[in-house]
């Protein structure tokens, strides 16, 4: 059976910030300049054309745009200026909402107006939330900070950052599910037996938490940064979801929690300062353009970081109703942040990258184990 | 023929020649021969110091004769008969023996080519004992000149004649001037109308003074010869008319390959699968639609439709690349909203300005899809819910993906063919056609608008696919070819042809049915036939078939040819 085209998808793409699909001719200068791209993953080259095509199917079962770290090369290398590595970046973000079962991301990346009152909204429903809650529910005084009649009480911000950490996760492992289903029964995919999905499940972690294959790119400066900003996010979750009340005890500094959060601001305001900075300038390919959501998730990182930083100040500062308030100002910048990216945008790719990379590790030992495709791909080249 | 005195100089063609054969050795063994006065090697015999040496001994030993052992007779028989001219010999005394392609670059073994070599010498001392001297003549020749043919070519050509001064009889066998260009609305590369580039054409055409132009006419028969031709036509009211043209050039163009043998593109069968020229009317009358009156939103332009094909034409007919990446960009430019695809197995949009359009298509958003060509692609009705007319299923190339495109409009780049009458004109003025049935040039770089017969050229889409740059520039060239012949006011006849002794012929007409050239008429009223100098080309045919051995072939007698094979043994 041959693919359906669907003509219309390179133009859908262009929402997506994949804008110039069209321009490549096939040579394969970009796939020869990228460290990444062997086969049966040729990369940026087969995107692009599945793209041209309109094959929607095998792009939506593709693994290729997750295994692509956009370090530029290719663009650089495009004979017609066709910026193969901003295609990989739009195709990302379209799998992201092709992921998504709830079609928010969709709507969210078509459209930068919704995305913005979707932050506007959830930022306004979460600052009325928690100061309806602190007046009623909470401590009542909004100049008390911490300890007993906190007006923001830890345990009763646990409880909300618990449940809405659980219904992400429950988003993100449906859209993850999604995922598998896509590209582990696509067009190309040989059926994988269970026991290697065991053997291999340390990938998982193992890239998850190096990203070892970023390194691989010619530049390696936007892995460091990466890195950093990925370990310095991750701090950060880790002390807000299980050391909140060391976290907001005080006004004295405790150097066991606080010393971890000082690096992780650092971290944070660093990474994305120089991303921005980068992106304004456009002083690499990886940072000519720049879709809205890149400057929504940048904006709101630095946002939250930057109130979480003049609320700590503020309470060490003895001025607990300003902290209070800048407290609230920073939850409105941190649900939202979350609620939206991590599982209908930027943040899911935390999950599908080294899920990908699990995936064509599975899909390369099935087939070095001599299963074949059982799917179209089978029928029209039948193996002897 | 004891008197003659021959002079043989081998050439040494630098060390071409004198690497394997032993010059010195072939210049010793001719002096042996009788006859022989003088033997000698040189290094280059064709240079000038050679030709010299040549002059300088047939005055000063009185040399009768000349044989030269050096190269192919078709590289330097005319640099040497010039020399020996210039001596006060007749030039068809000289006699040429290939020692080069014929003996040293062929073998390697040095002592058997030098055998060889001095055998070759020796044929050719023993055949230009019975070289006779011979004369060039001349005709007087007529300077209008038949044009067959009004399209592109055929005007341009007949205006360039006319301007010249010229007399011109242009032939069109349809009832209008401007053959398949007319048919076109705007030509690659620069998006020119084709009625503009026309319309002043046919109007200078038909106020011409110079100019006489048979419409709805045809050729009917083509007697006489170079410079002298009797064409006789049909014309418009059925008369037959004889005129008098000294030269004729064929531009009859071409006609385009019938879609419908290939039965997978449905065309005839799929109302909304057309040819290219069928999208051309469309853009000149501006009703870009399906033929269900609807705007197309899916238009797939398949090239290569019976070209570069095992089964139809293996060549490539050159212009439909271009203008389908035409296509593509202009029906994007009346149509933004409609996907526009290129199915191609090979894209090569050549020539001036063309590549422009590879890059104006792609920068207007069409895409390009590459099929193999044993592998067409199939084109089907699609089913009311697929929200297109037609489905394109092929295995695309580049991705290896075997897909199936919505089209609602395909447009089939046909490809160019000889016209259905081609072979029949080719008959009656005598020229000859390749396998796929477009005329033969007389060479294809060094001369490609003259034929075999002399007086007869080709120009344009007719000798092979052409676009109209080119197809202009052929006509001109014929014009060129011709001009020179009428300033020179008459045609030279070669020394060298057949003729039929008249006392020995029985009038049987053998030779009529042999020659290639059509230069034996039949005289009638004396019962003999009669071969006309003008046209005969020397190849030997009607001597070697003539039963009575009536006919002669001079420069090539019976004593020529035996004292040469008796030379060589």
């Amino acid at each position: 059976m041959a693919v359906r085209a669907n003509p219309d998808l390179i133009d859908e793409l262009q929402h997506f910030g994949a804008k110039d699909a069209i321009k490549c001719y096939q040579c394969g200068n970009c796939s020869a300049a990228c460290s990444h791209s062997e086969d049966p993953y040729v990369f940026p080259r087969k995107s692009m054309r599945y793209l041209q095509m309109g094959l929607e199917k095998p792009l939506r079962s593709a693994l290729d745009p997750w295994l692509c770290y956009y370090c530029g090369k290719c663009s650089e290398q495009c004979p017609r200026g066709a910026e193969p590595g901003e295609t990989m970046m739009g195709v990302r973000r379209w799998l992201t909402s092709q992921y998504d079962f709830t079609g928010i991301s969709r709507l969210l990346y078509r459209s930068w107006g919704s995305e913005l009152a979707a932050i506007i909204v959830v930022a306004l429903l979460t600052g009325a939330g928690f100061l309806s809650f602190g007046l009623l529910g909470g401590g009542g005084n909004l100049a008390v900070y911490d300890g007993p009649g906190a007006f923001l009480p830890p345990h009763a911000i646990h409880v909300f950052d618990w449940t809405m950490g659980a219904l992400l996760g429950l988003l993100l492992s449906i859209n993850c599910l999604r995922m598998w289903q896509f590209t582990m029964h696509g067009e190309h995919a040989v059926p994988v037996p269970f026991s290697l999905y065991v053997r291999h499940l340390l990938l998982l972690p193992l890239h998850f938490f190096t990203q070892k294959r970023f390194r691989h790119c010619e530049d390696k400066t936007p892995w460091t940064n990466h890195l950093i900003l990925m370990f310095s996010y991750l701090t950060m979750l880790t002390l807000i979801m299980v050391f909140l009340k060391e976290m907001q005890s005080g006004p004295k500094v405790n150097w066991y929690a606080h010393s971890f959060g000082y690096l992780s601001a650092i971290g944070l305001v660093a990474t994305s300062i120089f991303a921005i900075r980068g992106r304004l300038k456009k002083d690499a390919a990886y940072h000519r353009h720049s879709h809205e959501s890149d400057w929504m998730f940048l904006g709101l990182l630095l946002f939250v970081s930057i109130t979480g930083i003049i609320q700590h100040v503020l309470h060490r500062a003895g001025l607990p109703m300003a902290a209070n308030i800048t407290y609230i100002v920073h939850l409105m910048g941190v649900v939202p942040m979350l609620a939206l990216e991590v599982p209908f945008s930027k943040w899911s790719h935390l999950a599908y990258r080294p899920l990908a990379i699990y995936f064509a590790q599975l899909q390369q030992a099935a087939q070095a184990q001599g299963i074949r495709p059982s799917g179209r791909l089978a029928k029209l080249n039948p193996v002897a | 023929m004891a008197e003659e005195r021959i002079g043989v100089y081998v050439c040494n063609c630098g060390t071409n020649i004198s690497k394997v054969v032993d010059v010195d050795a072939v210049a010793g063994s001719a002096m042996q021969i009788p006859g022989v006065a003088i033997a000698r090697s040189y290094k280059y015999m064709c240079s000038n110091p050679g030709q010299e040496m040549i002059l300088k001994d047939i005055q000063d030993n009185g040399l009768t004769r000349v044989v030269v052992a050096s190269c192919s007779p078709r590289m330097h028989e005319p640099t040497f008969r010039g020399a020996i001219k210039r001596a006060g010999l007749n030039p068809y005394l000289l006699e040429m023996a290939n020692i080069r392609e014929q003996c040293s670059w062929i073998h390697d073994d040095a002592a058997a080519a030098t055998e060889k070599a001095k055998a070759l010498v020796h044929a050719a001392v023993q055949r230009v004992k019975f070289n006779e001297p011979l004369e060039s003549r001349s005709a007087p020749m007529c300077p209008s000149t038949l044009v067959i043919g009004g399209g592109v070519t055929g005007l341009t050509a007949a205006l360039e004649l006319a301007d010249a001064g010229q007399q011109v009889f242009l032939v069109e066998k349809q009832d209008h001037l401007g053959g398949n260009v007319a048919r076109l609305d705007l030509t690659a590369p620069y998006l020119d109308s084709a009625q503009d580039i026309l319309h002043s054409w046919i109007s200078r055409v038909w106020s011409h003074p110079n100019i006489r132009v048979f419409m709805n006419a045809e050729l009917t028969a083509l007697t006489g010869f170079n410079g002298n031709f009797k064409p006789r036509l049909r014309t418009e009211d059925g008369e037959s008319l004889e005129l008098d043209a000294g030269s004729v050039l064929v531009c009859t163009g071409y006609k385009e390959f019938d879609a419908s043998r290939i039965a997978q593109y449905g065309y005839g069968r799929l109302p909304d699968v057309i040819t290219s020229f069928e999208l051309e009317a469309m853009l000149r009358n501006g009703t870009l639609q399906t033929r269900a009156g609807k705007q197309p939103r899916y238009v797939s332009i398949i090239h290569c439709v019976g070209s570069r094909s095992k089964e139809f034409h293996p060549y490539c007919s050159r212009v439909c690349c271009t203008a389908g990446l035409k296509y593509a960009f202009e029906v994007k430019s009346a149509l933004p909203a409609a996907h526009v695809a290129n199915l191609y197995s090979d894209m090569e949009s050549f020539g001036k300005g063309c590549e422009d359009f590879y890059r104006k298509a792609s920068e207007a958003r069409t895409s390009f899809m590459m099929f193999d060509k044993d592998e067409l692609p199939v084109i089907r009705e699609a089913a009311p819910g697929d929200g297109c007319n037609l489905l394109i299923t092929l295995k695309e190339q580049l991705s290896g993906e075997e897909m199936e495109m919505p089209a609602d409009l395909v447009v089939l780049m046909v490809s160019m063919e000889p016209r259905e009458d081609a072979a029949r004109l080719a008959r009656l003025v005598n020229i000859s056609s390749d396998k796929d049935g477009w005329f033969i040039e007389s060479h294809p770089k060094l001369d490609p608008v003259a034929t075999t017969t002399d007086g007869v050229y080709i120009a344009g889409a007719c000798q092979f696919p052409r676009d109209i740059p080119e197809s202009v520039m052929q006509g001109r060239a014929a014009v060129a070819r011709i001009l020179a012949k009428v300033a020179q006011g008459r045609i030279a006849i070669d020394a060298v042809y057949s003729e039929v002794q008249d006392k020995l012929c029985s009038g049987c007409r053998t030779c009529f049915s042999m020659c290639p050239y059509g230069a034996v008429e039949y005289l009638a009223d004396k019962h003999k036939s009669h071969i006309i100098s003008a046209v005969c080309k020397a190849c030997g045919c009607c001597a070697a078939a003539c039963p009575a051995g009536a006919i002669k072939v001079r420069h090539f007698t019976d004593e020529q040819i035996y004292g040469q094979i008796e030379g060589v043994l």
